[in-house]
């Protein structure tokens, strides 16, 4: 069928995930026609996935290594509650929103380190680790507390919002849209047009050739880390912003989220396979049905189940896709 | 030798029992830090010493941390104590535990949340009957038919379903019209971005009740930046230090104060009841407060 013709085949190859995309808004269009297309209900979800785009982003980075960082929301919070304490205790701002990212640098560096340095035979295990400490950590600083009042600047990048005198006052395009784009594009250039970027795909693909061919393994994992934190700190700079608090239990299973969307977005788990295009639609895939969900009142109890299901769906297609592909 | 370690055995034994009686409050999470536990912890110590017993205070490290409750307990029933004050973290799973204590003597009230064991007293705030106090408080501001909504906790806790259909009962009672009633999960962020949903799709809604103050505080942030903080009022549970500070500031209009300290001194009370041979009634409340501008500074 679609599969004969290679120039169609190729196309969905690429951009069958945005197809799925434009088909769920039609969808929902179809079901609210009056409030879904509203800008001011737009404005949401780019301001309620925004955090989890970064999430997947970095997630993305270390599932291209075949690796898994699950400390990712455990790590936003402590980059929270460490930026909440801070703006407390009357820090300037510009260092204030620093430390939310160099939190989550260090606890990526952390991760890197012990998988490379300490030989873990997985990721999984000392990011699960780390996703308990980070945890602790995170309430262990005001002994559970949540932090609130945190000043404009600080909340700038989670909370501001451009109208460019051409939205109605609440619409607009948020900054935390600005920031989720650029680290985008930032991450398809680091990913497609750096040596760094290229052997990062070439350690997912198969890491005893990776090595052999000279690649320095450890050191290109210790950054991949390094950056899956950044992104985790950055989302706790930007959640922290949105709700004008620090709390501890911040972001919990945001990892979880961050995967799926990553995994639906066509990443393979196997590493060495995925686009960054790919996981912006997973994440958008992922809110548009929770938005899609919540406007027309279904129990959150069914949207766990839906969830579920297009997960387990969008890597069946992937595989079809590929079987076709390699018939071909 | 064994004469010997038999006879200090013995006598460990006696001076245990010469000793105060000794009780265990459990709660779902440690006091340090977390202002409702630590008022709970509190009331039970302050009762302890006016009654002149003993009165241990235990929490798991987290509230998500069953396991970790359900071994201390065991661990409080091998040493062997004269009552439990228990805030089981999961009823079910901790009913188990409950039952070893009851047959090994031992007495046990369950304080803030109801456990699933028959016959064992519950010490704690009407959740349903907190709700309602806060759907009344709206109603008393807002025209009949008015459109409202409500932000839901966990809602397979019986806590978020009490609060949840409290509220419902309260706000319909009275002639307003629930057109929302969505999820934040007692969280701040989830809370936040369900009212924004809600605001879309009902811009109409004139009061909102949140079932904790984190969710309300959400829902605050959510009016602000939609610019309709000032016509939809946002009513929260808890009385956290958070929310009184936002209602003296007129960001929330009113919340609703559970009663902790009473918890802790109402639970070793019974306990004492109870190892006294007395007979205790099944529920006992601790009491509802409505917090709004004219009180809310006792709870910063």
């Amino acid at each position: 069928m679609l599969g004969n013709s290679p120039r169609i085949s190729s196309f969905l190859e690429h951009y069958g995930i945005v197809v799925i995309v434009v088909a769920m808004m039609a969808f929902l269009y179809a079901s609210r026609p009056d409030v879904f297309m509203s800008l001011a209900n737009l404005t949401n979800i780019i301001k309620q996935n925004a955090t989890l785009a970064l999430l997947a982003l970095g997630m993305f980075v270390v599932i291209v290594t075949a690796g898994i960082d699950l400390s990712v929301g455990s790590v936003m919070a402590l980059g929270m509650m460490c930026l909440a304490v801070t703006a407390k205790a009357g820090v300037p701002w510009p260092i204030v929103i620093l430390i939310g990212p160099l939190v989550g640098i260090t606890a990526g560096l952390v991760n890197g380190l012990g998988l490379t340095v300490l030989r873990l035979p997985h990721p999984f295990i000392m990011t699960l680790g780390t996703l308990n400490i980070a945890r602790g950590l995170s309430s262990l600083i005001t002994e559970g507390a949540p932090v609130s009042g945190l000043g404009r600047e600080v909340r700038y990048l989670g909370q501001a919002n451009y109208d460019f005198g051409f939205f109605p006052p609440p619409t607009g395009l948020p900054a935390s849209l600005f920031v989720v784009g650029i680290s985008a594009v930032g991450m398809w250039f680091f990913l497609n047009r750096t040596s760094m970027g290229r052997h990062i795909f070439a350690i997912g693909g198969n890491p005893h050739a990776a090595r052999v061919s000279g690649i320095n393994v450890d050191r290109v994992l210790v950054y991949v880390y390094a950056i899956s934190g950044f992104f985790a700190g950055l989302g706790g700079l930007l959640l922290a912003g949105r709700t004008d608090s620090g709390f501890p239990l911040a972001g919990q299973n945001a990892e979880l989220d961050a995967i799926a969307a990553v995994i639906i977005g066509g990443a393979s788990f196997f590493g060495g396979r995925g686009t960054v295009l790919g996981v912006m639609a997973g994440v958008l895939i992922m809110g548009l049905m929770r938005n899609g969900l919540n406007l027309n009142n279904v129990s959150p109890f069914w949207q766990q189940i839906l969830i579920g299901l297009v997960i387990i769906a969008a890597v069946y297609i992937d595989v079809l896709r590929r079987h076709a592909a390699v018939r071909r | 030798m064994k004469k010997l370690i038999l006879a200090g055995a013995a006598l460990a034994l006696m001076s245990g029992t010469a000793l105060a009686d000794k009780f265990l409050l459990d709660m779902k999470g440690p006091g340090a830090g977390n202002p409702f536990w630590a008022a709970v912890e509190a009331g039970a110590m302050e009762k302890g010493k006016e009654l002149g017993v003993e009165v241990m205070v235990m929490s798991p490290p987290t509230e998500s941390d069953v396991a970790a409750q359900i071994a201390q307990i065991e661990d409080m029933i091998a040493q062997g104590l004269d009552g439990i004050a228990l805030a089981p973290t999961d009823p079910n799973a901790l009913a188990p535990v409950v039952d070893a204590a009851k047959a090994a003597g031992i007495p046990v009230v369950f304080v803030d949340t109801k456990g699933s064991n028959e016959g064992v007293t519950f010490i704690g705030t009407d959740n349903e009957a907190g709700a309602k106090l806060a759907a009344d408080y709206i109603c008393g501001k807002l025209e009949k038919g008015s459109e409202v909504a409500i932000l839901q906790g966990i809602i397979t806790q019986s806590t978020g379903q009490a609060r949840a259909n409290g509220s419902k009962a309260g706000l319909e009672a009275c002639g307003l019209k629930v057109v929302a009633e969505q999820t934040g999960e007692w969280d701040r962020a989830k809370g936040q971005a369900a009212m924004e949903n809600i605001i879309t799709g009902n811009p109409n809604i004139k009061a909102v009740f949140a079932s904790n103050d984190n969710m309300a505080l959400g829902a605050v942030e959510a009016l602000k930046s939609a610019g309709k903080l000032a016509d939809v009022m946002v009513v929260g549970f808890d009385a956290n230090p958070d929310a009184a500070v936002s209602v003296l500031a007129g960001d929330m209009t009113a919340t609703v104060a559970q009663a902790p300290k009473n918890m802790g001194g109402f639970g070793i009370q019974a306990l004492v009841d109870l190892k006294a041979g007395k007979t205790i009634p099944p529920v006992i409340d601790t009491g509802t407060v409505l917090v709004d501008k004219s009180n809310a500074e006792q709870y910063k």
